[in-house]
């Protein structure tokens, strides 16, 4: 087991590189100059001889090449640079703002299990009942809504007309619940039905028989056997999700005015602020690595076959 | 801004009609060339730490602004201060390298010529790269601040001028209008004040409802489009004039701004200083317009939707801002307005650096620009407009006398006399007038929310100042 993890952070080297370098190239592909938004963003006009000192105080007359080994020689030290907009490092920003998205991600992580696994587990083990049609419909509806109005709609009911929560903002759990809702239910009515029809799987296999036939209670063939093996690409598929949960709560932290780090992205985006861009591309992929890697782990301990192929 | 606007205080203010009245400073006067102002400072002034605000520290804070020029340079009045002399403990002059006329008008901005303590400066005495603490003359101190969530201010126990009636003010920082919405009317909220803030759905149903309060303010700023005598077909008079005659302003006004703004006859409001020049305003015509693309030979085939004229299609670019939901509503209506006259308005929305870009390369046929508002029209906007950098430069270029408009830009700012100043603009802006290479759309407002138990909401002449000291809850 510990060779496979450390092979898998070593293959990581190759994987950040290539990102590094795939975002530092798109960023060049961008026709506005770098130099002429850090002038408008620091309200000088960008002149002719404005710009050309700017570049050469940015680096950005030295060759493409140069560039990219002086950005990358920083970054292996944790330097991002300063941001074009608050001229602070973009490092302390990005740490800054990426406890509050983690607190979200995590919060919606909870909800999403609490959902999503008894809903998936009991609409296969009751299939075609009337409780698996409810969960199906539950499924449609939640993973088509978009989160912006899902986030509205609850606001508008728990918050404004049945005043149980806070409309916005951060402070105590109740501000947490909304948000972390908004976020989860999508993947949550995504994973009912993956866990559902993993669930169906694992129950149609011999060794669910083989249970039975030993005399085993169904509830311990159902939570020992079959939902530990129908997790696992219910897992692998989490992995996934909660990246996307990390880098894309950005709708959300604007409908409840949440300080995370997907509206500072945003706002980066908008005012390419060319630094900050760029860190948080490379943070998120490190995040979506070793969330991989984490997912590894986790069917690695769900499923011997996994780990032990690794050795 | 606004919020250092709550806590730091100017030598003078801008009253409504561009009136300079006396702040920290009670008089001044100024030297028969133009070129020094010497400011007596009011004696009863102390910071939010209890220190005094006297000659020195105001010097002090002059000095900072001007060890970091490079930075400033955009504001005239920065470039054209030489130096700054503490005369007496309660008088400074300010010694000008030129007469610079709006200097008063620019000594009321928010920033940068305002004044910190003496215990908020570093101690190298640079501002330029952050201060120790925010201790300003103003009513209001900064208590509490979470960057990106919200900021507190408490009154000032030292203030000097009209106490403020409440005790604390909460700024909440919610990005999403609907949010601010909802919240508002969940009473989190007391007061929104601003532009752009909600949606001008969200504050037809506030006015409405009957339920709330709701103010709108005069005029502030001009929307306005630059028509780029420089590029394609709108380097035709006739054309540029048959887009003034062609436009709807009235209807665009009702139906896309629910009456919160003003139509717009002119690039500034004649409210501003030396802008009432009784301008004719190109009235709504239709008729007229198609009138006259035809005699400047741009005819309609029959059967065709739009004009050409030898073998050019009538086709014009407009540029916008895609984040920007007024300027994308007002474009595709602009749209329809133009197809009228046999005009095809291609719509280009692009994020805001691209917009941007396209304003400095003058790459555009017809694209958005506010005018800036008080206290920097017309005098800064004017100044602007001989920067090749700017929209206004662009679209201006292909102007036969675009020479003579930068020279007499020059002229009025360096100016010392009254009537020559106002011969002046009369000349720049009825040339603009005339040319029309500016589309004025509206006059941009605030608007102010608020619940029936709060008092005293006012407006003030600048768009970013928010005057909360008469401000009381019930």
């Amino acid at each position: 087991m510990e060779r496979f993890i450390v092979n898998r952070i070593i293959s990581l080297v190759p994987v950040l590189l290539g990102i590094s370098l795939l975002t530092f190239i798109l960023i060049q592909l961008v026709p506005v100059d770098p130099a002429e938004v850090y002038l408008r963003l620091s309200q000088i006009p960008p002149t002719d001889e404005a710009v050309a000192v700017t570049r050469a105080e940015l680096g950005l007359d030295k060759p493409l090449y140069q560039q990219y080994f002086d950005w990358l020689r920083k970054v292996v030290q944790l330097d991002f640079g300063l941001s074009f907009v608050t001229k602070e490092p973009v490092m302390e920003e990005l740490l800054y703002y990426f406890p509050a998205t983690l607190k979200l991600t995590a919060a919606s992580l909870v909800i999403v299990l609490l959902i999503s696994i008894p809903l998936g587990v009991f609409s296969a083990l009751y299939k075609d009942t009337a409780f698996d049609q409810m969960c199906r419909i539950f499924a449609f509806i939640g993973a088509s809504m978009p989160s912006f109005w899902l986030g509205f709609v609850l606001v508008y009911i728990l918050s404004l007309k049945l005043d149980l929560l806070p409309v916005y903002g951060r402070g105590t759990l109740a501000h947490l619940v909304l948000p972390a809702t908004t976020l989860a239910l999508g993947s949550a009515a995504v994973y009912t039905r993956l866990l559902r029809t993993s669930m169906l799987e694992n129950l149609n296999q011999n060794f669910v028989l083989y249970a039975k036939a030993r005399g085993l209670k169904e509830r311990l063939i159902v939570v020992r056997y079959v939902l530990k093996n129908a997790l696992i690409p219910v897992v692998i598929a989490f992995g996934m999700t909660l990246g996307h949960m990390l880098a894309g709560s950005v709708i959300v932290e604007n409908v409840f005015a949440w300080p995370g780090v997907g509206r500072y992205i945003v706002s980066s985006i908008f005012n390419r602020d060319y630094p900050v861009i760029q860190a948080y591309v490379l943070f998120m992929a490190v995040n979506f690595v070793l969330l991989n890697l984490i997912v590894d782990i986790i069917c690695g301990l769900l499923d011997p076959r996994i780990r032990l192929g690794g050795d | 801004m606004f919020a250092q606007d709550f806590v730091y205080e100017s030598l003078v203010e801008y009253g409504e009609g561009g009136v300079i009245k006396p702040h920290l400073a009670e008089s001044w006067d100024i030297s028969p060339d133009g070129k020094v102002y010497t400011f007596n400072l009011r004696q009863d002034v102390k910071f939010s730490d209890g220190t005094e605000f006297n000659a020195m520290v105001a010097k002090k804070n002059f000095d900072a602004v001007l060890a970091n020029r490079d930075r400033h340079k955009w504001l005239e009045l920065v470039n054209q201060i030489d130096g700054v002399n503490a005369v007496d403990e309660y008088t400074i002059e300010i010694i000008f390298k030129n007469p610079y006329y709006p200097a008063l008008q620019e000594l009321s901005l928010i920033r940068p010529l305002r004044f910190l303590g003496e215990a908020g400066f570093p101690d190298d005495g640079r501002t330029s790269e952050g201060i120790k603490a925010p201790i300003g003359t103003g009513p209001w101190v900064l208590e509490d601040y979470k960057q990106n969530e919200y900021a507190v201010f408490v009154k000032n126990q030292y203030y000097w001028g009209v106490k403020p009636k409440i005790d604390k003010v909460v700024v909440k920082i919610i990005p999403d209008g609907e949010t601010r919405a909802i919240a508002f009317e969940k009473q989190e909220i007391d007061l929104i004040f601003g532009s752009g803030l909600i949606s001008l759905d969200s504050f037809r149903q506030f006015r409405d409802s009957g339920k709330y309060q709701t103010m709108i303010s005069n005029p502030l700023v001009t929307r306005a489009l630059a028509v780029n005598s420089n590029r394609g077909p709108t380097r035709e008079h006739a054309v540029r004039v048959a887009l003034q005659h062609g436009v709807n302003k009235q209807a665009l006004i009702d139906n896309i701004f629910y009456g919160t703004e003003v139509k717009a006859d002119t690039l500034f409001s004649p409210q501003f200083p030396y802008c009432d020049l009784g301008l004719q305003p190109y009235a709504y015509n239709v008729e007229k317009a198609k009138t006259i693309l035809e005699s400047a030979g741009w005819a309609l085939k029959a059967g065709q939707e739009f004009r050409e004229k030898n073998g050019q299609l009538l086709e014009l670019e407009l540029c916008f801002d895609s984040a920007n939901n007024v300027q994308k509503a007002l474009a595709e209506a602009l749209q329809g307005e133009c197809r009228k006259i046999g005009v095809k308005l291609n719509l280009i929305g692009e994020e805001r650096q691209s917009y941007l870009q396209r304003q400095k390369d003058g790459n555009f046929n017809l694209i958005f620009g506010d005018t800036w508002g008080a206290p920097y029209d017309p005098h800064s906007l004017v100044s602007s407009m001989r920067a090749p950098s700017h929209a206004d430069y662009q679209a201006q270029v292909g102007l036969p006398m675009k020479a003579e408009i930068d020279a007499k830009i020059t002229e009025v700012l360096l100016s010392t006399d009254e009537k020559e100043r106002q011969d002046l603009y009369r000349y720049i802006l009825s040339t603009l007038h005339e040319q029309a290479v500016y589309l004025p759309l509206s006059h941009g407002t605030n608007i102010a929310v608020f619940h029936k138990n709060i008092t005293g909401v006012n407006f003030d002449p600048q768009r970013n100042r928010i005057p909360l000291v008469n401000v009381d809850i019930k």
